[in-house]
């Protein structure tokens, strides 16, 4: 995560993409973010994803760690409620997450740092769609300030 | 007969017949004007009892580390009996295992000021208790003192700074996690290392990680009781944060921790109409 290179498609341009880690959850987003592959649709190359076997492993532990380490942003992706592979996952995880989400918000976290999706396999422009969004408004807050660690020196 | 006469009468009375092998309660601390846990074994040892405004510790905690003796008795305010309904609930403690002795709660003082957590106390009085010794407390009398603290309008800037100010003098003693009634985990957060969770350095990021993830982990089960915010060396206002989760509960979820014997701890169930206007 702290590496310093620059991603290769991001190496010409003039702005830097800003680093943002993707927790995507196996069976929906990751299969979509596939399919926007596969399909050749374009999208910052901002994201670093992470593969989770469902949107309910990701701990805020998780989502604090990365932004900690350096993210300027995170997104969290899983199956649309009611479609998840282990049934249940997301509408759990989602509880969690409405409270870290409004607990970052109290904290003075910009809104925005950190997002959340429902993706499904079939939704590859969804996908793209997505990271561009949450790409720009990453963009637009400008690099992670608040709870980055200051690098070992 | 006063109230803590009573209390003295009936801790005696269910020891000597049996009923339960120990009453936990509070009495008077070496340092004046404190007061510390009581852990009564013996009849005789009852009339060391005490219960007024400097018993301000949540006894509920107590009891995850004596109820392998047997049934115990304890006594209970209203913030004790929140914390025992959450315990309860989280298959902590076995309610035919108790007997809790109500009393009605004034409101707790520091250095003769009515503790902050106490000005906004809306339970004065025990949720659940098999006996109710002396008159339940008025329970609006504490609320009509009650101008619930306003945020106001601040920007994130603003709201980061000033939590900052107050997060970055955390010094990680975890004083406020030992006091807390309702934290039991064998290992908490703080303590693990594989995978290390929170860093264990006293660095603005790592201080306020820790404190949101407090937060987040007393979510719907933190019951107000003040306890951690007196505790803290350092005056941090855990308060700030603890009411901020309750209320982040109850707005979306409609849950109040510990006042009600029948639901389940919000965050290990879920409503499939849950608000979700924060995902995309
Ligand atoms: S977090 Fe603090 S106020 Fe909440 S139950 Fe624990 S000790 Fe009491
Ligand atoms: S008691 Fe105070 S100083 Fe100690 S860990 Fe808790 S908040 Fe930090």
């Amino acid at each position: 995560m702290s590496t310093a290179e620059p991603h290769p498609q991001e190496a010409g341009s003039q702005e830097p993409e800003p680093k943002i880690v993707a927790f995507l959850c196996n069976w929906c987003s990751y299969a979509g973010a596939d399919l926007a592959g596969i399909s050749r649709i374009q999208y910052p190359a901002s994201i670093r994803v992470i593969r989770v076997p469902c949107s309910g492993r990701v701990d805020p532990f998780h989502i604090l760690k990365a932004l900690q380490s350096g993210a300027d942003g995170v997104l969290v992706s899983g199956c649309h409620p009611g479609d998840c592979h282990y049934l249940t996952g997301n509408y759990v995880a989602r509880r969690r997450f409405a409270v870290l989400n409004d607990l970052l918000e109290f904290a003075g976290i910009d809104p925005g740092r950190v997002s959340f999706s429902w993706v499904s396999a079939a939704e590859g422009e969804r996908f793209a769609e997505v990271v561009r969004e949450v790409t720009e408004k990453v963009k637009a807050l400008g690099p992670n300030r608040k709870l980055v660690k200051e690098p070992a020196s | 007969m006063s109230r803590e006469e009573a209390l003295r009468k009936r801790a005696r009375e269910l020891l000597e017949s049996k009923q339960v092998v120990m009453v936990v309660g509070h009495r008077a601390a070496s340092t004046k004007g404190k007061a510390q846990p009581a852990f009564i074994a013996k009849p005789e040892d009852a009339e060391s009892l005490i219960f007024d405004e400097t018993c301000g510790q949540n006894l509920a905690g107590h009891l995850l580390k004596v109820k392998h003796l047997g049934k115990i008795a304890v006594v209970t305010k209203g913030c004790d009996s929140r914390s025992i309904l959450v315990l309860l609930k989280e298959k902590q403690l076995d309610r035919a295992q108790l007997h809790i002795l109500g009393v009605g709660c004034e409101g707790v003082k520091e250095d003769g000021k009515l503790s902050d957590s106490c000005i906004t106390c809306e339970y004065p009085n025990p949720i659940v208790c098999d006996e109710m010794l002396g008159e339940p407390a008025p329970g609006d009398r504490l609320q009509t003192l009650n101008p619930k603290p306003q945020t106001g309008e601040l920007t994130s800037d603003e709201r980061w700074r000033e939590l900052s100010e107050d997060v970055s003098r955390c010094i990680r003693c975890y004083a406020c996690r030992q006091v807390c009634p309702n934290c039991y985990c064998p290992v908490c957060f703080v303590d693990a290392s594989q995978p290390a969770l929170v860093g264990k350095t006293t660095e603005l990021s790592d201080n306020m990680v820790f404190h949101i993830m407090r937060a987040l982990h007393m979510a719907g089960r933190c019951v107000e009781c003040g306890s951690c915010a007196r505790a803290c060396p350092m005056g941090i206002d855990l308060m700030k944060f603890n009411r901020k989760a309750a209320q982040i509960v109850k707005e979306r979820f409609n849950v109040v921790a510990g006042v009600k014997e029948d639901d389940a701890p919000a965050l290990t169930v879920f409503d499939p109409n849950d608000k979700q206007e924060f995902i995309r």
